[in-house]
């Protein structure tokens, strides 16, 4: 398979329009941690997704 | 399912398995904020390699994620020898195996892009930000555009400080 290099100063308009709606401080906030804790951020995450999903099938069978 | 990356580095690298962390889990490392649900590696396809990746997930019984239970799949050094990518669900969670990525190739030519990095307590290999975006560009997929978006912010962010 080839590699393939790509300018990056080569700007893509779409995805400068999605910049716009990114929230930067979040991102300067996780600049300043260690890469183990931005994993165990993202750990936490999926646990609350989780939970989410689990609550939401649960009210969901309720219902029924 | 969550995927536990705190126990899945680990054995990967305490088997000595060579391979980079790319995707969503390589988007993380460098400070993204998404939410990714699995760890994609880029492993070496050398028979020594593969071996070493078979024996480390072994005990965490590898099925393919999102098949039939049942299905006749052998997790064994033929079988990953003879396929390339593989879609995992382990009992620590979802990975994915690749043994090439597009745009990007195996590992042996991402290999000089990617960047060391300590976590929990180890170290192991994650594609350069600069690589990942320039892959994830490569890919051309339209989910991917709000991805690139936000490591591109991150590329900007990190050139402030």
């Amino acid at each position: 398979m080839n590699t393939i290099r790509r300018d990056l100063s080569i700007t893509d308009p779409v995805v400068e329009a999605y910049k716009q709606g990114i929230d930067r401080t979040l991102i300067r906030e996780n600049l300043r941690i260690s890469v183990q804790e931005r994993f165990e951020n993202l750990m936490a995450l999926q646990r609350f997704a989780e939970e989410l999903q689990h609550s939401k099938t649960q009210k969901r069978d309720h219902t029924i | 399912m969550i995927t536990q990356f705190d126990k899945l580095l680990p054995v990967l690298i305490g088997e000595g398995v060579e391979f980079i962390i790319v995707g969503g889990a390589a988007a993380t490392a460098h400070g993204s904020t998404r939410l990714t649900q699995d760890l994609d590696i880029v492993y070496r396809r050398t028979k020594d390699n593969i071996a070493l990746l078979v024996r480390a997930l072994r005990p965490y019984s590898p099925y393919l994620r999102g098949a039939p239970i049942g299905l006749p799949f052998a997790w064994d050094e033929q079988t990953i020898s003879a396929g390339l990518n593989f879609t995992l669900i382990t009992s620590l969670g979802a990975i994915d195996l690749l043994g090439e990525i597009t745009g990007g190739g195996t590992f042996e030519a991402l290999l000089s892009d990617s960047i060391p990095v300590k976590i929990f307590g180890l170290e192991c290999f994650c594609l350069g930000l600069r690589r990942l975006i320039e892959v994830k560009r490569a890919a051309g997929r339209v989910k991917d555009l709000e991805v690139i978006a936000e490591l591109e912010a991150i590329l900007e962010e990190q050139k402030k400080i």
